[in-house]
């Protein structure tokens, strides 16, 4: 999976909320998903078109994790996404 | 502005109105809507889900809160906003409906999760930023006064807005109990009990049982506990009894903000009147305090008076320091 090939949903509208969180809303569904810090990193990531190596870059660099634990996160995160039609291929 | 927070055929969301060049100059945002209303009788009021405040929260070109007013009622902090609204470029919300409802939802509307929690937190704030647009273009300062009810969820607005001084007024309970049974407020006899169990630990059953002083006594009684719960260096404690030019002057100052000398006149002037309507301010503690019956005396020192005492004592230390 290669998440260059994702783009966020035009139809989903993201609001930052206390600190890292933040409130995803499907504007096609009405449905409003909360995300936590870390879904928040990987959702900005796919926002600006980085690849899924970058995103778990991002989070090596940010925070004590092992590089195989933090792929694994973030692949789980972006099947989510798909899971509920909020990324779609580019 | 997002002028009531409401339920359409079954759809939470908000309900708009067109507010471009009006002054919010009425005591409470309320009657500045119902004066619109009046005038325009063909007014359009607009219905919309909160996705479509999540999407345009982003466009308004609004005013950071300045200062946020919390009160036990019936205690001066109509005056306090009215002061507030003397300074040159302040918006004023005195209540506003919408930011009311949304905090009572904080209680009337929960799951575990929290996730409802943080839905409702984006969405006072996409409120609030809404009903702070600068409309003139010269505005500067944000005061949000809060119904007396919203103190009970002072931790999640703070949560919201870590940053922003808080006053809380208050005033002796037996006065502020005769005011409320003298004219009962909405909040006192909402049918959805839920709000008010909740703020004095009871359940809607329990309350429905309880005299209204009763009912008065543990409300108040819960305002000051939450109030002396949560006052910190950026909280403002407040007595009615100290209330005075120079007071409300220091709450200006607190809140980061001070009044030049045409505006200590207005205020000066407007602290003669009585706060919510064109008359003059006649002092009343001691009429109210000979007005009040045995049962207001009872309720008062069963629920209310160690609360205030332990407040007024949190203010004199806070005084001192």
């Amino acid at each position: 999976m290669n998440a260059s090939n994702l783009a966020t949903g035009k139809h989903v509208v993201v609001t930052d909320f206390d600190g890292g969180e933040g409130i995803l809303v499907d504007l096609n569904t009405k449905r409003y998903f909360q995300l936590n810090e870390t879904a928040m990193i990987v959702w900005k990531g796919l926002e600006q078109g980085k690849t899924i190596g970058e995103i778990v870059s991002d989070f090596t660099s940010s925070y004590e994790v092992e590089a195989d634990h933090a792929a694994l996160s973030v692949k789980r995160l972006v099947d989510s996404f798909q899971t509920y039609k909020l990324v779609s291929a580019k | 502005m997002p002028v009531d927070a409401v339920v359409a055929n079954g759809r939470p969301g908000l309900s708009w109105m067109n507010m471009a060049g009006v002054r919010l100059e009425e005591p409470f945002f309320q009657q500045t809507v119902d004066r619109v209303k009046a005038e325009q009788s063909d007014a359009p009021e607009l219905f919309t889900e909160f996705d479509t405040l999540v999407q345009v929260e982003k466009t308004f070109d609004s005013v950071e809160p300045t200062g946020f007013i919390f009160h036990s009622s019936r205690c001066g902090s109509t005056l306090v906003a009215n002061a507030c609204r003397a300074i040159a470029g302040a918006i004023v919300l005195s209540e506003p409906a919408a930011a009311d409802k949304l905090i009572a939802r904080f209680i009337t509307d929960t799951d575990e999760t929290g996730t409802k929690e943080a839905l409702y937190s984006v969405f006072l704030r996409g409120v609030v930023k809404a009903l702070g647009q600068r409309r003139a273009g010269d505005e500067r300062c944000l005061f949000v006064k809060f119904s007396c009810c919203s103190v009970s969820q002072i931790d999640r607005i703070r949560r919201i807005w870590p940053g922003v001084p808080c006053l809380f007024l208050y005033r002796e309970p037996v006065e502020t109990m005769v005011s409320n049974l003298q004219n009962v407020p909405a909040w006192l006899v909402d049918e959805d009990r839920r709000v008010l169990a909740s703020m004095i630990g009871s359940s809607s059953e329990a309350i429905s049982e309880m005299s209204l002083e009763e009912l008065c006594a543990r409300a108040i009684g819960s305002f000051y506990s939450t109030a002396n719960r949560v006052a910190n260096s950026r909280t403002l404690l407040l007595n009615y009894n100290q209330l005075s030019l120079a007071e409300i002057t220091n709450v200006l100052q607190f809140f980061g903000v001070g009044p030049a000398a045409a505006e200590m006149e207005s205020i000066a002037h407007l602290s003669q009147k009585y706060s919510k309507a064109d008359r003059a301010f006649v002092a009343d503690a001691e009429a109210k305090q000979q007005i009040a019956t045995d049962l207001i005396r009872d309720m008062a020192q069963t629920w209310a008076v160690t609360p205030y005492r332990l407040l007024e004592q949190k203010r004199l230390e806070h005084k001192r320091s």
